[in-house]
């Protein structure tokens, strides 16, 4: 029985390596990555996230482990901000400054429009959990998308 | 040739089952890879879905590879993964370094993951890197080197899958962990022991020469 060369031996444990070792990604998430262009909005502000409860240290203190209960998001671009708060797929949110709007509520299911009303109140039931964003048209700012979130 | 066929069930599960690169033609594959990933950044951003589908094939695996490291479920990592995607799809004309759009993506899919962990209300340890594998943080801590193996590691998965059955099933016993003896394999491949030293100096060799491997450095 015959040793295998040097080269023999670095190569099959190259090749163990490159099959055990790496985790592709699945088939389906690179597929839905693909597909993730057909969200691209043009002519649109980014609104980035400013504040998510979840990540506030005073707020976690006091919630319950598990994470159930409202989660407070907030997306800043210069000319509007987006207050809103998702609790079991409920979404209740606010225009700042208060005026009335076109809410598009963008998440991994579809999207559903909603209105915001003249003080800036809008909701939104039924919203997945899962990657999750909002386009806002108003007739005062340029329109908005708010930076995708996992809710 | 080996009669083989039917005893294949003894061989442990996993390797043999690679799946060969498919989708892109030839031709348009060349193109793409030949675009930096400078270009293929700003291609996207002014509206060419195919630059887009080359950055998504190109780092696809290692914004899954971050998100796993986090010991998210497979539902989670997706929707990190789906989240991360999204972002850089508003984010493309943005980029002040789309060279270093890897590390951009490492960060942007870190941060989200980080906050699903908090979501999840997992126990937070107050260093939160104890959660990340301290074996393998390349994906994050520098993901160009990180790319380069992994491309390397593609190409190896490729030409192993371009062997022929009988060197595929015999190099994967070879790998076996706990080792199989040559008694083994002889039986299960149902060749004499004295062949399987020759057989797999021709099959790494087959391998070594490999298309896939051209060009690729050992």
């Amino acid at each position: 029985m015959d040793q295998p060369s040097e080269q023999d031996v670095q190569l099959l444990s190259e090749l163990s390596a490159a099959l055990q070792g790496y985790d592709a990604a699945p088939e389906s998430v690179t597929d839905a990555a693909k597909a993730a262009f057909a969200w691209r909005t043009i002519d649109a502000e980014l609104a980035a996230l400013s504040y998510d409860s979840f990540l506030d240290d005073k707020e976690l203190a006091g919630v319950r482990s598990g994470g159930e209960g409202a989660r407070m998001l907030t997306f800043e671009s210069a000319d509007l901000t987006v207050e809103i708060e998702v609790e079991q797929g409920r979404v209740l949110g606010q225009l700042v400054p208060a005026q009335a709007g076109e809410v598009q509520v963008r998440h991994s299911g579809g999207s559903v429009t909603v209105q915001a009303d003249e003080r800036g109140r809008f909701s939104c039931d039924g919203v997945p959990r899962g990657p999750f964003s909002l386009r806002c048209v108003t007739s005062t700012a340029t329109p908005i998308v708010t930076d995708w979130i996992v809710l | 040739m080996w009669g083989a066929a039917d005893r294949v069930a003894h061989v442990p599960p996993g390797p043999l089952r690679v799946r060969c690169p498919v989708a892109l033609n030839p031709s348009t594959m060349w193109r793409m890879s030949e675009m930096t990933v400078t270009e293929l950044v700003h291609a996207a951003a002014a509206g060419d879905s195919g630059a887009w589908n080359a950055l998504v094939t190109r780092f696809s695996g290692l914004v899954w590879s971050v998100a796993r490291q986090h010991r998210l479920s497979d539902a989670d990592a997706g929707d990190v993964c789906q989240a991360t995607w999204l972002r850089l799809v508003e984010n493309l004309g943005a980029l002040r370094e789309p060279e270093a759009i890897g590390g951009w993506l490492a960060t942007t899919v870190r941060r989200e993951s980080l906050r699903v962990i908090k979501h999840s209300g997992r126990q937070i340890p107050t260093d939160i890197e104890s959660q990340i594998d301290v074996c393998d943080d390349t994906a994050t801590t520098d993901p160009d080197r990180y790319l380069i193996a992994a491309e390397r590691q593609a190409a190896m998965r490729t030409a192993f899958a371009s062997l022929g059955e009988a060197c595929r099933t015999l190099l994967t016993l070879l790998n076996s962990d706990p080792p199989v003896s040559y008694a083994e394999i002889s039986a299960t491949l149902d060749m004499p022991v004295g062949s399987i030293g020759p057989t797999r100096a021709r099959c790494l060799d087959r391998l070594r020469k490999s298309p896939a491997l051209a060009g690729i450095t050992a």
